[in-house]
């Protein structure tokens, strides 16, 4: 894509069947950011089973702002947001969900907030307009460990509504359900200078939410992924030393404990294995996490030899 | 001139060849009657180059047919990968150097991809093989189907039509070719069956040797791994570890109670089996660490979606 052909921005809805939602999404995006051609609507039909491609396509054909994007299947939302912005032609790209739970109109106050200088602007929901013990309180613990892991201190992770410079999204690879932690992912990958803006949120007018409970265990496992990216990224080897030095000070306590066990206490009230057995046991899992980190270390030295992967920002600090 | 789309008919001479001018003359009648244009491709392991020379004859006659011999024994997903790259033809149609389904069915199968499908496979049906076979394959689209997207009714048959791009987007090293259908479905293929009459030549007991059903179950649990966690290892590692890791803290915290009481530990067998699971546990997440860290490197050179189409006129995604 040539400069010429970029656009001021870019807004990047996936839609899952939601086809009571698209026309009245397409308005209020119409509405909210005017008659101007400096900017486009993509809409990413996630493998939907209902009419969303087909009315989705209709809205498309009527107004060249408007742009449809087909997945072959339903891949998720997090590889539906990457879709968006790996088409987007915008310098700004804001991504929003598709269920009108957000609001169109609070895209401009988020784009200002961007241009002020900095790299990613979350939305977070001031009076979220959703069920407290399913979605409420599930959502309030979630985002308070979110923070404490990452150190990425966003309130609600869980808001899609937020806003990127292009730089920023050229460095980052959304998979599996990574747009739950799209912040720490940018701190994390791309040095981005993040803030947050209060936004608008609306009831569900129509359709059912795409999220129960059983996402708790999941996020845990991807919160530890993020943790571990974030946290040991460079240098993998460190965390598998860390837990190979506790393992082996570990068998070393055994070690001990079966020397005095052997010396000062009857062979009928210890047993010649127990001990000794333990002590090996923490020695195998030290050395096996040791051999692991480098495993790991071996990976990631051989990434960091693709002259491809861009430069990261280089500003890790937030505001 | 004829308006048929051509096909390749690509035949892997790997396993249990048939005379291959035999299969020629006996598969080619029904594509030159339907008026489909044509090639053939036999591919030829080296151990079956002696089968290649019966091809002379139709080679020096002038017949559409090409033969590849291979330099080393390759799995079946690096043959149909090299297929891919050598067909003349965007349409191909593959099966094995034996007769599995009545030649007839070759123009039907290739008519489904007119009719918009990505892959036609044939479904032996009725079937008229002995009982045992029938258990077999009852027992493995049972497994198969219990991790397809899609259920299938006959996978090993092993004769479909098939787009070109099908060969080059999917993952089908090591065994998984066997699994194509599958691994189709999963990425948003259109993947239907077609029901075909069996060969008479293909009605008999197949009993192979016990490696060849436990290479099928551990490819199995290769597939099972594929389709569901690629992305997210540490979803399946942790799963694994967790439940490892939570019963030996369990056993380690009631010997640990039992210890404050005043019960030594010392000759406790149960000490080694804590330790040992939670020592497992942790390993298994650690694994899973290290799986995402690869999955995380290599996110940039892979899409985590695959487009429906790729878009025409004015609204077409701009890459």
């Amino acid at each position: 894509m040539t400069a010429a052909e970029r656009l001021r921005l870019s807004v990047v809805v996936p839609l899952f069947n939601e086809d009571e939602s698209v026309r009245p999404l397409v308005t209020a995006v119409r509405d909210a950011l005017g008659p101007g051609d400096d900017w486009e609507l993509l809409l990413v039909d996630d493998g939907s089973g209902d009419r969303t491609a087909e009315i989705a396509s209709a809205a498309a054909a009527a107004d060249s702002r408007i742009r449809l994007l087909r997945l072959a299947r339903n891949c998720g939302q997090s590889p539906a947001m990457q879709a968006g912005f790996d088409h987007a032609r915008g310098e700004v790209i804001v991504s929003m969900d598709g269920d009108l739970q957000n609001d169109p109109l609070d895209i401009p106050r988020l784009v200002a907030r961007l241009e002020e200088g900095f790299d990613l602007v979350a939305g977070y929901r001031e009076r979220r307009q959703d069920t407290v013990f399913t979605r409420k309180i599930p959502s309030w613990i979630a985002n308070r460990i979110i923070r404490r892991l990452t150190g990425v201190p966003i309130r609600d992770n869980g808001c899609s509504l937020k806003a990127y410079r292009r730089e920023v999204l050229a460095r980052m690879h959304l998979y599996s359900d990574m747009h739950r932690f799209i912040p720490a992912v940018a701190a994390a990958t791309a040095g981005a200078r993040i803030t947050e803006l209060p936004v608008r949120h609306h009831a569900r007018r129509f359709g059912q939410s795409k999220y129960g409970l059983s996402r708790v265990a999941k996020v845990l496992a991807d919160l530890l992924t993020i943790k571990m990216i974030r946290s040991f990224r460079e240098r993998p080897l460190r965390l598998f030393a860390l837990g190979s030095l506790t393992s082996a000070l570990l068998g070393l306590g055994f070690t001990v404990a079966a020397i005095i066990a052997a010396a000062y206490f009857r062979p009928e009230k210890v047993s010649a294995v127990v001990f000794p057995g333990a002590a090996l046991l923490c020695f195998e899992m030290a050395g096996y996490l040791m051999l692991l980190g480098l495993i790991a270390e071996t990976a990631v030295t051989e990434q960091r030899g693709d002259a491809a992967e861009p430069a990261p920002l280089a500003r890790g600090d937030l505001r | 001139m004829s308006t048929q789309t051509a096909v390749s008919i690509v035949i892997l001479v790997d396993e249990r060849p048939e005379p291959l001018d035999a299969l020629y003359d006996e598969f080619s009648a029904p594509l030159r009657a339907a008026g489909i244009p044509h090639e053939f491709l036999f591919l030829v392991e080296p151990s079956r180059e002696s089968f290649a020379a019966s091809l002379d004859r139709l080679v020096t006659s002038g017949a559409p047919v090409r033969r590849l011999l291979l330099s080393q024994a390759v799995p079946e997903g690096a043959l149909a990968r090299l297929a891919a790259d050598q067909a003349r033809y965007d349409t191909l149609l593959l099966m094995p150097a034996y007769r599995r389904v009545e030649a007839a069915a070759l123009p039907l199968l290739v008519a489904q991809l007119a009719g918009g499908a990505d892959v036609a496979l044939a479904r032996r049906d009725p079937r008229s093989d002995p009982g045992l076979n029938r258990l077999q394959a009852l027992a493995f689209h049972g497994l198969v189907n219990a991790i397809s997207p899609r259920r299938f009714a006959d996978i090993g048959c092993g004769v479909m039509a098939l787009r070109r791009s099908v060969l080059t987007e999917l993952p089908l090293h090591g065994e998984f070719f066997r699994f194509l259908p599958v691994l189709a479905a999963r990425e948003g293929f259109t993947v239907l069956e077609l029901s075909v009459r069996q060969h008479s030549a293909d009605q008999r007991t197949r009993v192979y040797p016990a490696g060849t059903y436990i290479r099928r179950l551990v490819d199995l649990l290769g597939l099972y791994f594929l389709v569901r966690f690629t992305d997210r290892p540490l979803r399946f590692f942790g799963l694994v570890g967790g439940v490892l890791g939570l019963a030996g803290a369990v056993v380690l915290l009631l010997l640990f109670i039992q210890r404050l009481q005043g019960i030594g530990i010392a000759n406790r067998p149960l000490l080694l089996l804590g330790l040992l699971l939670l020592v497992l546990g942790i390993q298994a997440v650690a694994l899973g660490l290290v799986a995402e860290i690869i999955v995380h490197l290599g996110a940039p050179r892979r899409r985590s979606y695959r487009l429906k189409e790729p878009g025409t006129g004015p609204n077409a995604p701009v890459a």
